[in-house]
């Protein structure tokens, strides 16, 4: 879907739009008396009702063509990445867009990540503490061990899920129902790019927070391992507080990982929003296309990012 | 509520006294009111379960839907978890001078935690979300009141398929997801770290115990039943026409993913 060649004829799209809703629910009251007469599952009309809700729109051609699809996107979210760099570089900020975007992006996810991280630190030390006392019975080393693990990859990469569908959905569903309600077909018409009027104060405000988000995360999950690991394991906080593993090659991997996560984060949910189409439906196809999307880039990046700084900084 | 609506009370001379215990309230009232009737929907699902109330058709094609459809997404999850995870444990690995211990390293994480996980928040975004969408839309445009209508009853047709569907999808997306990672960890300790194949999976094989596989099973087992029941709970409790959907879609997502959050720890500890 090539939003720009779609938008340059407003009035033909409005129409296009409103039919394609409207196709959208009058097929899906089909749909629904269809499967009420218990339709054979070969019939054509289940094949559309599968192929419309599935996140990966394309259906018998199977992994190939989600491949395809996948690289598309892929390709339509490095294009957003460009032009957003371009925007920050020569963009016409409006005071205080950013901040607003903070405010949403951090501040509203801060109690859930509080929560989230202190369950995921838990769960760390309680694995750390049971793998590493099957090798050794020793549980000495285990405070510095976690907490190395917990700076170099997990506090991120684990805490940047829960954040990614918490982040990821609030922006793509918010820019998909602005595109749905053509108000950034409204914002185009007033010479306002939407990358640089939407996308880039969303992606400065999740970098900026989601590393903060992350890195108080990151606290909290030690804080709440700590804990567990003295009330499960009888390990003291003190012998717990072990920082002579930390190398400055972690600190640098952790915050670069948190960092890139936050840009990820941003991007793929607003590159899902942008290209929202087909009503409310649509909003809701596009949020979890931007949820899964946003995981599953965290995940690869991980794997980059840390094959990466394996190789760079050797752990010890 | 009447003369204590929110906005009245702040503006009054007591207003900012009240906010606080009055957000407190509002939030307690409201996470209640959302437990209780996951709780409700777990019952009437339970109470339909007897097979001659399932709708085949329905449960046929959601495993279909849900479950074959998302091999591709959870298989390239899980193929880099399993990397990560040998490149997270390399280096204690080495530290103890230990190599033949990195398979068991990698995979002890990753069947019995980061495996069922990171695949439950897949599952979670993809199928639970789509799912809250798509009973919203039905919702908001009066299709459950249409089959209620028809005596046709929604949760026995609509819910009971859908929660089937995702808890066993889950299960078995799970054993998938563990074979991809055990590939992914192999090949990735072969390339980075020149561990053969042979000495990763020996050490693997001899070290892991079944429970291991069997702890992580049992966990998406009850992951799938939260995201089954949260996002079915979201869909059907969406009000507010097209912006409630995406709405529910949200919340519904940020709810079972802390449900499954919870729902680690509890297990990680009692089993």
């Amino acid at each position: 879907m090539d939003r720009r060649d779609d938008l340059s004829s407003g009035a033909p799209r409005r129409v296009s739009v409103n039919e394609r809703h409207a196709e959208y629910i009058e097929g899906r009251a089909r749909l629904g008396s269809a499967s009420l007469a218990e339709e054979g599952p070969s019939s054509d009309l289940n094949h559309a009702r599968m192929s419309e809700t599935s996140p990966f729109a394309s259906d018998e051609a199977g992994f190939l063509a989600e491949f395809r699809q996948a690289l598309k996107e892929l390709v339509g979210v490095l294009r957003l990445g460009r032009q957003t760099l371009y925007y920050i570089m020569n963009g016409t900020r409006e005071p205080g867009d950013i901040a607003e975007q903070m405010f949403a992006i951090g501040n509203r996810s801060m109690p859930f990540m509080v929560v989230t991280m202190a369950f995921i630190g838990a769960i760390i030390a309680y694995q750390t503490a049971l793998q590493s006392s099957r090798l050794v019975p020793d549980l000495s080393m285990m405070g510095a061990t976690f907490i190395k693990l917990l700076i170099r990859d997990l506090a991120a990469s684990v805490g940047a899920l829960p954040l990614a569908t918490r982040v990821g959905a609030g922006i793509a569903a918010e820019i998909g129902s602005m595109v749905v309600t053509e108000q950034v077909d409204a914002l185009r018409m007033s010479n306002a790019d939407p990358v640089d009027y939407l996308v880039v104060p969303r992606f400065v405000a999740s970098i900026i927070m989601g590393t903060v988000v992350l890195l108080i995360g990151g606290f909290v999950a030690f804080a709440s391992g700590m804990f567990v690991a003295n009330v499960a394991f009888d390990v003291n906080p003190h012998t717990f507080m072990n920082l002579s593993l930390i190398t400055s090659g972690d600190l640098i991997l952790g915050f670069l990982k948190c960092l890139t996560y936050g840009g990820a984060i941003a991007l793929v949910s607003a590159q899902r929003g942008l290209s929202t189409f087909g009503g409310s439906e649509g909003v809701g196809r596009s949020t979890t296309e931007a949820v899964v999307g946003s995981c599953f880039s965290i995940i690869v990046l991980n794997l980059v990012i840390s094959s990466i700084g394996y190789v760079v900084f050797p752990a010890l | 509520m009447g003369p204590y609506e929110r906005g009245e009370l702040m503006a009054g001379p007591d207003g900012a006294l009240l906010a606080f215990p009055r957000f407190l309230g509002e939030r307690v009232l409201a996470l209640a009111s959302q437990v209780g009737g996951v709780g409700i929907l777990l019952k009437d699902v339970l109470v339909r379960l007897s097979p001659s109330q399932i709708d085949r058709l329905e449960l046929f094609r959601n495993l279909g839907r849900m479950g074959v459809k998302s091999v591709p997404i959870i298989s390239a999850t899980a193929a880099f978890t399993g990397g990560i995870m040998v490149i997270q444990a390399a280096p204690f690995v080495q530290q103890f001078q230990a190599e033949a211990f990195i398979g068991w390293a990698a995979t002890f994480t990753t069947f019995r935690e980061l495996g069922p996980l990171l695949i439950a928040l897949i599952f979670n975004g993809r199928v639970g979300a789509n799912n809250t969408a798509e009973l919203g839309t039905m919702k908001v445009t009066d299709q459950v009141d249409a089959l209620r209508a028809l005596s046709i009853d929604p949760v026995s047709y609509l819910v009971v398929p859908r929660i089937l569907a995702m808890v066993s999808m889950m299960v078995v997306l799970c054993v998938i997801g563990d074979a991809v990672a055990l590939g992914g960890a192999v090949l990735t300790a072969d390339l980075l770290l020149d561990v053969s194949p042979n000495l990763f999976l020996s050490s693997a094989v001899e070290r892991l115990e079944v429970w291991d596989f069997g702890l992580g099973l049992v966990k998406s087992l009850l992951f799938g039943l939260m995201i089954a029941l949260m996002s079915c709970y979201y869909g059907l409790a969406t009000k507010g026409g097209a912006p409630g959907v995406g709405r529910a879609v949200n919340a519904s997502v940020v709810a079972s993913a802390s449900g499954v959050f919870i729902v680690d720890y509890l297990l990680t500890f009692i089993l």
